[in-house]
Parts: C-alpha cells; sequence; structure tokens
C-alpha cells in the first residue's frame, strides 16, 4: 500500500487520539488530590503553573520568565508521602522485595507501621506515624539499573504520587542521576538507598540528597592495609569491571594498598558484557611475577573470571587472590577450598558470624515483621526474613529509612520551610545503627564502619564461609585527601598510587570468633 | 527483492561528479582494496610484529616469538566459536527455512540454562558450591538434554501458536517473538532471581594440559568437540536424510515443495524445534562456560545476530565462518591491541562486522534475493 | 493539495487539542506523559517515514537520536564525563544535529544495499556498536554518562515552553514527512520501495534515494534526540543499549508501522502503558488467582510484552490499522462504499 494515497485513514484515529489524552490529562491529577490540595489556599499569585485548574494562560503564549514551579502542592502542610525507590529489572531486579523490606522494616521498628502482607512487602505498609505525623506510602519505584528509567520512576514517584521524601535508589548510575535530580528538586528529601558511586555525594553534592551508606571505595577501606601487612603483599595486579562501580571499588584497594606501601603492577579492565575472560585474564601477570591479584568482578562475569584464571593461570589460592564484595563462594563455584585464606571487602552490613545485641535484635525484628520475604539471597524463594535483611542491599534501605524516623522524631514531625530542619537533623544525626554507627560528612556522605572479611573452611559443612577479621572505623569518603570535590571521579587508572597516611590506618578492631575487640 | 548488481546502472551527476557505470563498478573495489590491507597488516601484526621492543607492547607476544601466547589465543577463539556456533546455527536453520528472525533465541537460551542448572542441582544434591568431581557426566548431558528439549517444545508451541499463520510476514513476526522474549525474560526473574547461576562441568573433563609451556582448560577442547559434534550432526540431517533434503529444498523455494505435496507445515514444525534445542544447548554449555544471569539472553542474541549477520542469514556454512571469524576476533584483539588500549577491544570485534558487511552485504555466504 | 479528507480533520483536531494541552493538563501530564510522548513520537516517525516510504525498517534511529544527545552532553556540559567544552546551548544543538546527520549519512551509505529484514538487523548491529563506543571511550562518555545537563534558559518554563517545541517539531515533521511524499524525491523513493529492480532499469539511482532518505530521517532522529537530552537532562551508554532501541520499534509497531501518525499514537500508549496500567486493580486480583506475583505491579515488562504480543496478534498494522479497520466497518454499515480493503502489511520484503 501506499500511505500517501491513503485518503481515507481514520478518523476516528485523531478523535480517539484527542480525547484519550484529554481524558487522561484530567485523570493526570488523580494522584495527588487525595489530601493535599484544598490546604493551601492561593496565596502566591506568582506561581501560575502550580495548581491546576487555577491555571488558564495563553496556550501559544506562554508567560514570560517565571521561577521554575515544580513544587507539588501543598509542601507545607505535615503529612508526609513516602516514595520508595526499588529495582524490579536488570541485573539487581532480584533485590527488589529485599530492599523495599530494608526500608519498610525501619517504620515498622521505627514508627509502628504494620505490613500489609506476611510474606511480602511489596504490599506496602500501612498505620505509620512519628511524634503524631501520618507517614504514607505513595508508591514503589520500579528501576532497572539504568539512570534513564531512575530518573522516569523518581519523576513519576515525586511529580504524580506528590512524594516529598524518596528512599532509593539501588545502583550507582541511578544514584548519580537522582542526585542531579535533587538538585532540581529542592522541595523532596532523597535519603539515598544502597548506590555506592562516589559523584552522588562527592561531585553532585546536592543538599537535599543524603547517603547514609558507603560508596563503592568506601567498602574497600583496610583491605589493602591488611594484604600488606598481614598477607605480605608488595606489588598486585587488578582485574576489574570496566565501569563506575569497578572503577570505583578498584580505586577504593588502590587507594589503600598504595598508602600502605604497595605497588600496582598492572590493571586490566575487561569491558562489561564479556562473555570470554580468557584473553584477558592472559594479560594478567603470571603468579609467579606478582604477590596478588584483587577481583573486582561482578554478575555472570565473577565466575567466568576467575574460571578463566584457573583454566590459563593457575590454582585460586588463598595467599595470592583477593577481591572486594563479589568474591565470594555464593557468587562463584570456581572459588574451590583452596581460596580459604583469602580476604574480602566490605559492604553494607557484617557478615554472619559476628552477633551482637543490637544485630540480634535487628534480625530478629525482620523476622517478627514478616512470616517468609522472597529475597534474592534465596532465589526470590520464600524464606526468613532475617536472610534478606541481613545483606547489605536490604541494610542499606533500612539505615536509611531508620534515619529518616528518628530524625524526624528530632523535629517533633515538622516539615514546614521546606522540610529544613528536617534537613537539619539529618545532617547532624548520629544514626546508632544495628551494625555500626553512622555519622554524615558536609556532603552528606556518610562516614561508616566497614569491614574486611576472610574466606576460611567451615570444617562442620565443609564449605567455605566469610569469617570478619577486622571492622574499621570511621571510613570516610576521600581516602586521606586521594578524593576530594577537585578531583575527577575514578576512572580506569586514575587513582593516584602514593604512600599516605589514612585516618583508619592503624584503628582497625580485630574480630576473634566474631567477637570485636573493642 | 534487488539484485545488488542491477541497482546502479545509470550515471550520477553531482555537479562536477560524473560517474558512469564503469567508474562506479570501480569504486566499489576500493572497500575491498582496504579490507584486504587491513587483514593483511592485522596478520603482518600479529605474526611478526607485536610487542617486540621496537614496537608498542601488547599482552601476548608476536607468534615467532612466542608461539605459545599464539597458540593459547587460537585455541581461545576456535573454542569460543564452537559455543557461538552452536547457538547460531539454531537461529540461522529457522531462519533460513522460515525467514523468521526468531527474536526470542536469547530468552530461550537462558531458559534452557536455568532449567539445567536446577536440574544439575536437584541431581546433585546441593544448590552451592557444586564442585566438579561432584559432577558425573551424567549429571552434566541430562540436565542439557533437558533443558534443550524443554525450549525446544516451548519454541514450537510459540511457532504453532503466534507465528504459524503469519507465515512471511517477517517484522510482524519478529515483533512477535519480541514481545515473547520480554514476557519470558521478565518471569525468569520472578522465577529464577537476579543472581548469576553456573552450571558446572563435568569432573571428568576438568582437567589442564600443557601446550608450549602454556596451561590450557579441557573443558574448552570439550566445549569445541561438542560444537564439532553438533555441526556434522546438522551436516548429515541437512545433506543426508529425506527431511534435510526437503527442508533445503524449502529454504530454495517454498512454493515448490508445498506443490510436491509435502506437508510444510510440519516441516516448519520440526525445523522451529531442532532450531530451539540449538538454542538450548547452547544456553547449558554457556551455563557451564560462563553463567546465566538477567541480561545474558540479550547478549547471546546479540552473539547469533553478529554471527548469522557476518556468515549470512541462513546459511549453516555462513554460521561456521561467521563463528569462526567473531570467535578470532574476540580473542585476539584483546590480546594483540596495544596494552593501553585492550578496553576498546569490544568495539573493535562489532568494527570488524561493519567491515565485512562493507564488502559482502549479505553476509561471507549470504545469498542476494 | 490539502485535502478536507477525515484523515486530515482529524490529524487538525489533535493538534488543536494539543495545543490546548497545558490549559487543563497537569504539570504532570504535560511534561512527563505529553512532552514525552511527542519526542518519542517524532523519534519513531523517522522510523516510520522510513518504512512506510522507503520501505527500510531502521533500528539505527535510536542510535542517531542518542548520538544528537552525547553530542549536546560533551559539548554543553562543564565538568563530569565527557570532552567538558562548555559551549553555549545552541551551539550545541547545531553541532548535534550535524553529528547525527553525518552520521545517518554514513550509516546509509554503508546500508543502503541491503534490504528487509537484512536492514533491520543490519542497522540493530550499528545501534548495538553504538552502546559500546560510547561506553567504553570514555573522551565522550564511559558507562557512568553525562549528567546534568540544562537546557538553555529560554527552557525554563518548564514545562510548557519544551512541550511547544515538541509540539511545534512533531508538527513540522508530520507534515514534513507527508509533503516529501508528494515531491519527485519521495515519489521515486516509494518507487524504490516497491519495485527498486524496475526504478533503478528506468534510471533511478536506487542506493541514493535510500542513502538521502536515511540521511534526512537521521535529521529529524537527531532534533528528537536534542529535546530529549533536554528533558531528560543526562544521557548514558545503557540510554541507547538494544532495550531502547526495541522500545522505539515497539513504539512504531504498537502504533502502525504504515501510518505516520501511529508514530505518535504507539508513543502514546507505550508511555501511558507503563505509568498508568500499573495502577489497575483488575491486574492485582488477577495476581490473588494466580500464585506468586506473575503479574504484580513490579512485573508491568510482563504485561507489556502481552499488550505488544495481542496488538501484533490483532493486527500488523498496530493500534492505526485496527483503528482503520475499525472506520472500514462502521463505514460499510452506514453508507455502503467501495470495499476497498486496507491491504497494508508488515512484508518488508516485498515479494
Amino acid at each position: 500500500m501506499k500511505p500517501n494515497k491513503n485518503r481515507r485513514l481514520p478518523s476516528l484515529l485523531g478523535v480517539l487520539f484527542a480525547i484519550v489524552l484529554i481524558a487522561a490529562a484530567c485523570g493526570g491529577d488523580d494522584g495527588d488530590d487525595g489530601d493535599a490540595s484544598p490546604t493551601t489556599a492561593p496565596a502566591e499569585s506568582t506561581a501560575p503553573a502550580d495548581d491546576p485548574p487555577a491555571d488558564d494562560p495563553p496556550a501559544d503564549d506562554p508567560p514570560a520568565d517565571d521561577p521554575p514551579a515544580d513544587d507539588p502542592p501543598a509542601d507545607d502542610d505535615n503529612t508526609i508521602r513516602l516514595g520508595i525507590m526499588g529495582e524490579c529489572e536488570g541485573a539487581f531486579g532480584g533485590f527488589h522485595e529485599d530492599v523495599v523490606a530494608g526500608a519498610t522494616l525501619a517504620l515498622i521498628n521505627g514508627a509502628g507501621a504494620t505490613s500489609t502482607s506476611a510474606d511480602t512487602a511489596l504490599d506496602g505498609f500501612s498505620g505509620a506515624s512519628v511524634a503524631g505525623v501520618p507517614i504514607e506510602l505513595v508508591g514503589i519505584g520500579c528501576g532497572d539499573d539504568t539512570a534513564d528509567r531512575a530518573i522516569q520512576e523518581v519523576r513519576t514517584l515525586v511529580e504524580q504520587d506528590g512524594a516529598n521524601v524518596v528512599i532509593g535508589p539501588l545502583s550507582g548510575d541511578e544514584g548519580i542521576a537522582i542526585a542531579n535530580y535533587a538538585l532540581d528538586n529542592p522541595e523532596v528529601t532523597f535519603i539515598n538507598g544502597i548506590s555506592g558511586a562516589q559523584d552522588s555525594t562527592l561531585a553532585v553534592r546536592a543538599p537535599n540528597f543524603f547517603r547514609f551508606n558507603g560508596d563503592g571505595a568506601q567498602w574497600n577501606a583496610g583491605i589493602g592495609d591488611i594484604l600488606y601487612n598481614e598477607g605480605g603483599w608488595r606489588t598486585a595486579a587488578v582485574i576489574a569491571d570496566d565501569y563506575g562501580f569497578g572503577w570505583t571499588s578498584a580505586g577504593g584497594f588502590v587507594a589503600d594498598f598504595c598508602a600502605a606501601g604497595g605497588q600496582i603492577v598492572s590493571q586490566v579492565f575487561p569491558p562489561l558484557g564479556t562473555t570470554d575472560y580468557s584473553s584477558f585474564v592472559q594479560q594478567l601477570p603470571n603468579p609467579d611475577e606478582v604477590d596478588g591479584y584483587f577481583w573486582v568482578i561482578g554478575g555472570t562475569g565473577t565466575n567466568a573470571s576467575l574460571e578463566a584464571f584457573l583454566n590459563a593461570k593457575g590454582d585460586l589460592t588463598g595467599d595470592q587472590h583477593a577481591g572486594n564484595l563479589f568474591f565470594s563462594p555464593a557468587l562463584a563455584d570456581a572459588l574451590g577450598t583452596d581460596i580459604a585464606g583469602a580476604y574480602v571487602g566490605g559492604f553494607a552490613s557484617l557478615p554472619g558470624d559476628i552477633t551482637t545485641p543490637e544485630i540480634e535484635a535487628y534480625l530478629a525484628s525482620a523476622d517478627a515483621a514478616w512470616d517468609t520475604l522472597s529475597g534474592g539471597l534465596t532465589g526470590n524463594e520464600p524464606g526468613p526474613p532475617s536472610t534478606a535483611l541481613g545483606f547489605g542491599f536490604a541494610y542499606g534501605y533500612y539505615t536509611a529509612g531508620l534515619a529518616f524516623v528518628q530524625a524526624l522524631e528530632q523535629v517533633g514531625g515538622d516539615m514546614s520551610n521546606n522540610q529544613a530542619a528536617l534537613r537539619e537533623a539529618l545532617s547532624n544525626l548520629e544514626l546508632q545503627a544495628p551494625y555500626g554507627p553512622i555519622t554524615l560528612d558536609e556532603n552528606r556522605q556518610a562516614i561508616v564502619d566497614t569491614f574486611v572479611a576472610q574466606l576460611v573452611l567451615d570444617e562442620a559443612s565443609g564449605e567455605i564461609v566469610q569469617q570478619t577479621v577486622a571492622i574499621i572505623p570511621g571510613v570516610d569518603q576521600t581516602f586521606g585527601g586521594t578524593y576530594s570535590t577537585e578531583t575527577d571521579p575514578p576512572e580506569r587508572d586514575n587513582t593516584a598510587c602514593e604512600p599516605r597516611d589514612l585516618p583508619w590506618q592503624g584503628n582497625s578492631i580485630p574480630v576473634i570468633d566474631g567477637v570485636p575487640q573493642r | 527483492m534487488s539484485g545488488e548488481a542491477s541497482t546502479d546502472v545509470a550515471d550520477i551527476k553531482f555537479g562536477m561528479l560524473h560517474l558512469t557505470p564503469r567508474s562506479l563498478r570501480a569504486l566499489r573495489v576500493i572497500p575491498t582494496i582496504m579490507v584486504g590491507l587491513i587483514v593483511a597488516f592485522a596478520v603482518l601484526w600479529i605474526l611478526f610484529l607485536a610487542d617486540r621492543s621496537w614496537t608498542v607492547k601488547t599482552s601476548a607476544g608476536a607468534a615467532i616469538e612466542e608461539p605459545g601466547e599464539f597458540l593459547v589465543t587460537l585455541l581461545d577463539g576456535l573454542t569460543f566459536a564452537g559455543l557461538l556456533f552452536v547457538v547460531a546455527s539454531g537461529f540461522t536453520l529457522i531462519f533460513g527455512l522460515m525467514r523468521t528472525v526468531n527474536m526470542a533465541h536469547g530468552a530461550m537460551f537462558l531458559l534452557a540454562a536455568y532449567v539445567g542448572i536446577q536440574l544439575q542441582q536437584t541431581m546433585v544434591g546441593k544448590s552451592r558450591n557444586i564442585e566438579s568431581a561432584e559432577v558425573s557426566m551424567f549429571a552434566w548431558v541430562v540436565p542439557l538434554l533437558v533443558g534443550a528439549t524443554v525450549v525446544a517444545v516451548l519454541g514450537v508451541v510459540m511457532q504453532q501458536l503466534f507465528l504459524r499463520w503469519n507465515q512471511g510476514q517477517d517484522l510482524r513476526q519478529a515483533i512477535i517473538t519480541i514481545a515473547v522474549s520480554v514476557v519470558l525474560a521478565d518471569q525468569m526473574l520472578l522465577q529464577f532471581g537476579g543472581l548469576a547461576k553456573k552450571m558446572v562441568w563435568p569432573g571428568s573433563v576438568v582437567h589442564f594440559f600443557e601446550i608450549l609451556g602454556q596451561r590450557y582448560a579441557f573443558s574448552r577442547i570439550f566445549m569445541l568437540g561438542i560444537a564439532i559434534v553438533v555441526g556434522i550432526a546438522l551436516w548429515l540431517w541437512l545433506n543426508k536424510t529425506r527431511m534435510g533434503m526437503v527442508i533445503r529444498a524449502g529454504v530454495d523455494d517454498e512454493e515448490m515443495v508445498r506443490a510436491l505435496g509435502i506437508n510444510v507445515a510440519v516441516v516448519f514444525g520440526i525445523t522451529f524445534f531442532v532450531g530451539s534445542f540449538l538454542a538450548g544447548m547452547g544456553g547449558a554449555m554457556g551455563a557451564s562456560f560462563a553463567g546465566a544471569a538477567p541480561g545474558t539472553d540479550g547478549q547471546w542474541l546479540l552473539n547469533s545476530l553478529i554471527v548469522v549477520i557476518i556468515g549470512g542469514l541462513g546459511s549453516i556454512k555462513g554460521a561456521v565462518a561467521g563463528s569462526v571469524l567473531f570467535g578470532m576476533v574476540t580473542a585476539f584483539s584483546p590480546a594483540y591491541l596495544p596494552s593501553a588500549y585492550t578496553f576498546y577491544s569490544i568495539i573493535f570485534t562489532l568494527g570488524t562486522l561493519a567491515i565485512v558487511l562493507a564488502v559482502r552485504p549479505n553476509g561471507l555466504f549470504g545469498r542476494a534475493e | 493539495m490539502i485535502s478536507l479528507s477525515a484523515r486530515n480533520v482529524a490529524v487538525a483536531l489533535t493538534c488543536v487539542a494539543l495545543i490546548l494541552l497545558p490549559a487543563f493538563g497537569s504539570d504532570f501530564f504535560v511534561d512527563f506523559v505529553a512532552t514525552r510522548t511527542l519526542m518519542l513520537g517524532l523519534a519513531a516517525s523517522t522510523m516510520v517515514f522510513l518504512s512506510a516510504y522507503g520501505g527500510m525498517v531502521s533500528l539505527a534511529q535510536w542510535l542517531i537520536f542518542g548520538v544528537a544527545g552525547f553530542a549536546v552532553g560533551n559539548v554543553v556540559a562543564e565538568s563530569g564525563r565527557g570532552l567538558n567544552l562548555g559551549w553555549g546551548p545552541w551551539t550545541g544543538v547545531f553541532i548535534a544535529l550535524v553529528a547525527a546527520t553525518l552520521l545517518a549519512l554514513l550509516l546509509g551509505i554503508l546500508s543502503a544495499r541491503s534490504t528487509g529484514i537484512y536492514f533491520l538487523m543490519l542497522t540493530l548491529t550499528y545501534a548495538v556498536v553504538g552502546f559500546f563506543f560510547f561506553g567504553q571511550v570514555t573522551t565522550f562518555s564511559g558507562f557512568g554518562g553525562i549528567t546534568g545537563i540544562d537546557p538553555p534558559g529560554f527552557f525554563d518554563d518548564r514545562p510548557k515552553r519544551l512541550y511547544y517545541a515538541a509540539l511545534v517539531l512533531s508538527m513540522l515533521a508530520y507534515v514534513g514527512f507527508r509533503a516529501i511524499a508528494r515531491t519527485p524525491f519521495g515519489l521515486a523513493l516509494q518507487g524504490v520501495r516497491d519495485d527498486p529492480v524496475r526504478m533503478s532499469s528506468l534510471g533511478f539511482n536506487v542506493q541514493l534515494h535510500r542513502t538521502l532518505a536515511f540521511t534526512l530521517a537521521g535529521f529529524v532522529a537527531g532534533l528528537a534526540g536534542v529535546l530529549n537530552i533536554w528533558w531528560n537532562g543526562q544521557i548514558d551508554p545503557t540510554s541507547i543499549s538494544i532495550g531502547p532501541t526495541l522500545d522505539l520499534l515497539i513504539i512504531a509497531v504498537i502504533g502502525g508501522i504504515s501510518h505516520l501518525e501511529g508514530a505518535w499514537l504507539g508513543a502514546f500508549v507505550f508511555i501511558g502503558a507503563n505509568i498508568y496500567l500499573r495502577d489497575i486493580p483488575f491486574l492485582g486480583s488477577i495476581e490473588g488467582l494466580l500464585e506468586e506475583r506473575l503479574l504484580a505491579e513490579e512485573r508491568f515488562n510482563t504485561v507489556i510484552g502481552l499488550l505488544l504480543l495481542l496488538i501484533m496478534l490483532a493486527s500488523p498494522d498496530g493500534l492505526a490499522g485496527i483503528i482503520a479497520r475499525i472506520e472500514h466497518g462502521i463505514r460499510l454499515a452506514f453508507r455502503r462504499s467501495n470495499p476497498e480493503g486496507d491491504g497494508s502489511s508488515l512484508r518488508t520484503n516485498g515479494q
């Protein structure tokens, strides 16, 4: 057929399109009129674009430079509309339930909420309030590990559902995008979920974006020092995913290892999407040419790259290999029993071997809140809630929710004046979280306790398990000046390798049999 | 479709520029010469020039200096090509007969991988930290076959329900299979979670041997072996059996086959079964070789597309050639690119494709229609 | 030339409605739904143009769209990743459009000899090369992408001005593409689509026509890409990965890949489904019947996939085709007009 001859194309098409548009446009405000609109009288006449009904500028003659007027109606009233930015697709899609449960548990423990369902957190909660102010869950965003989608989801939460506090997101690039969005939307408070890109706080520095977890580099603090001093490494080779998180995580190791006096002899960055790692592993020095290898490869690559090493270079032994949080037998079958003794970098929560009364109470509260959760660690099959909540993803969202609830408590539920009091309280909060205290620096980035673990052979089961060897207290984002607001974000190999004093050097708290020797 | 030779008989006049058919034909030789030069340089570089004291540092040395490194890279390329072939041959088989671009090929790969992994874990009796020594050949082959059969049945169901009656509308079919793959991917995320999983090679193939001082894994050779067996079986099936001849005839002239009273619908169903089965086999092998996770589906759809575009759509011979070329470039480019630029290897790999197509728009063994 | 056909009346009415939209739509709707519909529709219209008039189903349109965005980002941004040239935003627009057009010209030359489904897969491969290019080459982006890009000050009055920019460009593209179809070039292009061999023997240069059409479409896709980066504020390689690339194809096909209007219609349905389908209560009740959460809110990709499947099974011509058939049926019922069917199909290899 020839479209240009097709004169009889549907009148219905256009009419329907128009009707649908109009109908949807009118339906568009339904989302946020439930509790808000009538309370604020249109006192300020300078913000015409705010309130849809009161708005009739001539359409083809846009008014001259009005200030950008994005505020959802009525943010001065004391209702808290919370949005949770989760991740239901993409590489971390399996952790959607985990992270939503993390934020929810904070409201259950701190704000008297009750989960709607006993076996999932995704159906929401009810009855949450702090200092008499109710907290309503307006939506759960569904990210897919990309920045574009994160922005769309968070805009839906804020602009459609009217959220004035958002907890999330999960992964690094999303975090940078949402921090940038926060800059443009000062009326909403954002508390990061577990995303770990350095830029979100160190480069963007949005005044309404708070992060109560470490970044990818912070999680590797202390391991370089231990490898140099305990493991006897003087030289190391690094193999890392060729994108933001890989660079940041590798950068943390490089900064820490070099600060202690070590040398990096080789850095290899296989592109994301590599299937066959053999040619990249070939680029690493041979085991007799270097003291050790540090692995920062995630996803399917974790096992594939280790297997390629096994195939081409030699056995994976505990004294010559270490890695970041991905370096785990749970993620890589290639790590056999020979790997016992290898050191592994930290994450947001601590390995299961450490038990303190606070941790036990936290995990027990999770088991009390739900019967089962279908979290990522149990392959999205129903499992004990404490399994999900004990892992870093859920815990990051939990600390975000907990910080929010505690700060709100401090200010008596005061959300007025663009949430100024709440933000002040968040900035100065000394959060006593189950796995250790957290405070924020001047960029609203967490100063955290992280840990270094070792892979050991569990005699009883014959399996390799993680055992904590040290807690590294007070890790900040700058690594003693290696990173600052002036430096570029970590890239392939731009982290300077030089000896320097790090604030946590010599302060690490040894852990013996799961008991920190404070 | 246009015969490519007949497309430019007219003169082209652009102001001063005046191209006659003869000079146009002469122009067309330019890309061929360019490609020839590039290939010649690449060969020279790998054989003699790389990583010498007076050239640029690369991670593997020139073949005459470091024959071991060269041989290992060659084997890496060949073995990876084996896996590529198994997956892509299914894709090309379906396309060759039915003109259906099965965009759900990657999703089938992943589903078979998950089914195989699940079954293997059940057979071995543990879900984590399975060591190769615990896996018998039986506990590897059975999950592979079961996984492949499951997706083969699924493929036939898809073909019968959604594709049978709109045969020939190739874009519509491609989009229907996209829709199926979107649904499959989302449901697999729900069922199998987001963590990377792996099938474990049987203990009997996990050992190492030495080639010219370099350590090499037998499991990769095993993978290549399976691919060769699959290739021979396909060849025998298509060339020595009646069914295969019907399929080959159908590729050439479907109407004629129909006119001869052959039930084409059954032939189509069987072809879809085999094509999906190959995707599934590839899935189980790929899950042993590199693991399976959300996203693996898209990656392997892409790998299949690249192989068949290089080799020529619908041609098994082309699938062999495409796999080998793609595998070789994948292996050689990180090894022999200057060390500071190895992370560009993946662009380099895809650039190969552009080069091939500049010379042969229908792929190495594709036919102009 | 402009006839008062039902089609034109409908389109004109829609345009009036769209012009008036900001007066009664909420900011969210105007900015998030309508502006995005127009932007994606504009991008999809280039795909429809190439397919309907040139017989080329191109998956490289999203790449070209993205390249324009990356160009703006590299030229305009002052810090972060990329070149950080820090030049003015309008310079950025100029460079972006030049880059998009040149890329389209190059890809057009490279692929003009392929047809049908080959063309589709070839352009898909270009899209993937583009994804890896921007992912690996940190000079221009890297996987982190370029963030914090603001539109020129003129668009500060968001959402209205950006909306009108998208609307004006969409209208121009729509009118322009239809007008081109009636020029000698457009007629020859359609001839090339239907019978390249014959056109060739009549003395037309088939590849030249294809290449030029592709370049023109690339320019328009570049315009959409510029709007998008202003709207979105950031771009990274996953913005142009295989997923969004196929989304654009889905948009074009849902709408109806042989009707220009279908591009915008498809974009509207796609975006609307993404935003509004999640709140539909019946999905929740189905979920109660099924075990687990097969169709729960976070599984809306499944819902989108099923929707796409349904539309494609029902009509090869997407929603526009469905509407056309309904209209046809109504007409038949009311005044027994000549039963000339709408014989369109998705055959790309016009055998």
